[in-house]
């Protein structure tokens, strides 16, 4: 359950980035997050995983209040969630496996589940053969779908997918828009931002759309 | 543990050459702050052993009375400073000086009269301020009816005591001083390391790693630091303290039979791994404090 009373957001400038949001999306429900550039989608992921502040309004992920979790407890909050970062965030000195490998690492899992999540996580993604490579010989597509990877392996309670088919071709696309789909059966809450209009009608997901800030549909 | 481990080697690898630079500087500190120490030892052991022979003789008057003597020896025996007290009569005085003058025998024998007064002699037990208070206890003495003179061995000792407090005060401050300037480079080279690496700490932060978890390697890594120089610091100063003993034990031994110069004491090496230990902890300690405010804009 991610519920979201009238929150607002200015960036350093003027315009507001966030405008009097008010939505909610139920548990093992898949939602589109769409809008024209500069809309405010990334704002407002970065705002449920604690990685942004906001000025007003309330914002409760799976009962946590976000605005109240301190600094040193946010932790708790990221470990249900799993991010695709719209710019990737993959580490160039680190293989494909140790990309994905990693958020399992930092949570302190055991070697054996590590390399059996990890192993898996590739397979979803169809990047098995690439493990050992490094993200700078990748290309961007499929860097994209080492951060989508990265993003599954610990099999987050909700989702938060920063245009994850950006750069894969409509192929692709659709294999890792129906992987999100299997993801969602087993009960877990998707975001997914995207400007791919064609791929919204083809689904029957509710659709958010954002312009300038602004709720402009739901 | 393991996963900790590495991080940390990995954090030290890719940023070895301040890594390196670190502990060269830390070795350096911690070196110079040992040769003060080795000196400072070295001298206050010479100090200890000159001083032990030190002695505060008290030479009576012929003419003195029952009462005088038996106050002078009520006063030597409530000072707590003093570890024991002989007392040496005319004859005994004067039976030593013909044993240790035997060779001139016969212009000894031919004086008729006893020339050497009685006198007690006084043993100090070792503190500190020894001299002061031999000094003090002296004045005292010397105010008593029946004292003809008092005698406390070299003079020169006392100034060498006072010179020995001022080395322990110079000691501390340039310690101080020292453990300040490497606490600041310590900390300096964990913010480098920290900046080769801000993108992964970032990323892992929002991944769900706790604060602790990636603050740890970092602690261990200028623990390993402090460590490390500290180690060769020590190591450095053993080489010349080595050095100095067999180029100089000879001259030394002509100063005074029996003294060898020293290398820090077991207690001390103890206090200087653990001082240069917790600089590392505390350089690190204050920039992890400084990098970990980034975590939410
Ligand atoms: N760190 C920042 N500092 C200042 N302004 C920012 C920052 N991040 C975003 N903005 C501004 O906030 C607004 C919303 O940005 P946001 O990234 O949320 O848009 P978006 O909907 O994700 O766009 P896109 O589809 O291009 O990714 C934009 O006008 C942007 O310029
Ligand atoms: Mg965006």
């Amino acid at each position: 359950m991610i519920q979201l009373f009238n929150v607002s957001k200015t960036y350093g400038g003027v315009t507001p980035a966030l405008i009097d949001i008010t939505f909610s999306i139920k548990k093992g429900e898949f939602i589109f997050l769409t809008g024209p550039s500069g809309a405010g989608k990334t704002t407002l992921l970065k705002i449920l995983f604690g990685a942004e502040v906001f000025d007003r309004g309330q914002v409760l992920v799976h009962g946590m209040n976000i605005g109240k979790i301190p600094e040193r407890r946010l932790y708790s909050l990221r470990r249900k969630i799993g991010v695709v970062f719209q710019d990737y965030k993959l580490l160039a000195r680190k293989s494909v496996f140790e990309n994905v490998a990693f958020a399992q690492e930092v949570i302190g899992a055991d070697r054996k589940r590590i390399r059996y999540k990890t192993w898996e996580a590739l397979k979803n993604v169809g990047l098995t053969h690439k493990k050992d490579f490094f993200p700078p010989q990748l290309s961007g597509g499929e860097q994209q779908r080492v951060a989508i990877a990265r993003a599954l392996v610990n099999s987050p309670r909700v989702i938060l997918a920063d245009e994850p088919t950006g750069n894969l071709d409509p192929e692709i696309s659709l294999e890792i828009l129906k992987l999100f789909e299997r993801t969602k059966q087993k009960g877990v809450t998707i975001i997914f931002a995207t400007h791919n209009q064609e791929m919204i009608r083809s689904r029957n997901h509710r659709v958010v759309v954002l312009n300038r800030g602004m709720l402009v549909s739901q | 543990m393991l996963n900790t481990i590495q991080t940390t080697f990995s954090n030290i690898k890719s940023n070895k050459q301040t890594f390196l630079v670190s502990i060269a500087t830390i070795t350096v500190a911690f070196s110079i702050l040992g040769l003060f120490l080795v000196i400072f030892v070295n001298l206050n052991t010479f100090l200890m052993t000159w001083s032990k022979q030190v002695q505060l003789i008290v030479y009576l008057e012929d003419k003195i009375t029952g009462d005088q003597k038996q106050g002078l020896e009520k006063l030597i025996s409530i000072n707590s400073d003093v570890e024991s007290m002989t007392f040496v009569s005319k004859e005994a005085a004067w039976q030593g000086f013909k044993n240790t003058f035997s060779g001139n025998s016969e212009v000894i024998e031919d004086l008729e009269f006893n020339p050497l007064p009685s006198s007690y002699s006084l043993k100090f037990k070792p503190a500190d301020d020894r001299f002061l208070r031999i000094r003090q206890f002296a004045d005292l003495l010397s105010k008593r009816p029946g004292v003809e003179s008092l005698e406390y061995g070299e003079r020169w000792l006392g100034a060498f005591e006072k010179f020995m407090v001022f080395i322990r005060i110079f000691l501390l401050a340039v310690g101080s001083l020292l453990a300040i300037g490497l606490t600041l480079i310590i900390s300096n080279t964990i913010k480098l390391s920290y900046y080769s690496r801000q993108d992964e700490i970032e990323l892992m932060l929002l991944i769900g790693a706790t604060p602790r978890y990636v603050k740890i390697p970092f602690l261990i890594e200028g623990l390993l630091q402090g460590l490390t120089g500290g180690i060769a610091a020590l190591a450095l100063i053993k080489a010349i303290q080595l050095y100095i003993r067999y180029q100089f034990q000879g001259s030394l031994e002509s100063i005074a039979r029996g003294i060898e110069f020293q290398y820090i004491p077991q207690s001390m090496i103890l206090t200087v791994l653990a001082t240069s230990v917790f600089i590392g902890w505390l350089g690190s300690f204050i920039s992890i404090r400084q990098f970990l405010h980034v975590e939410r804009k």
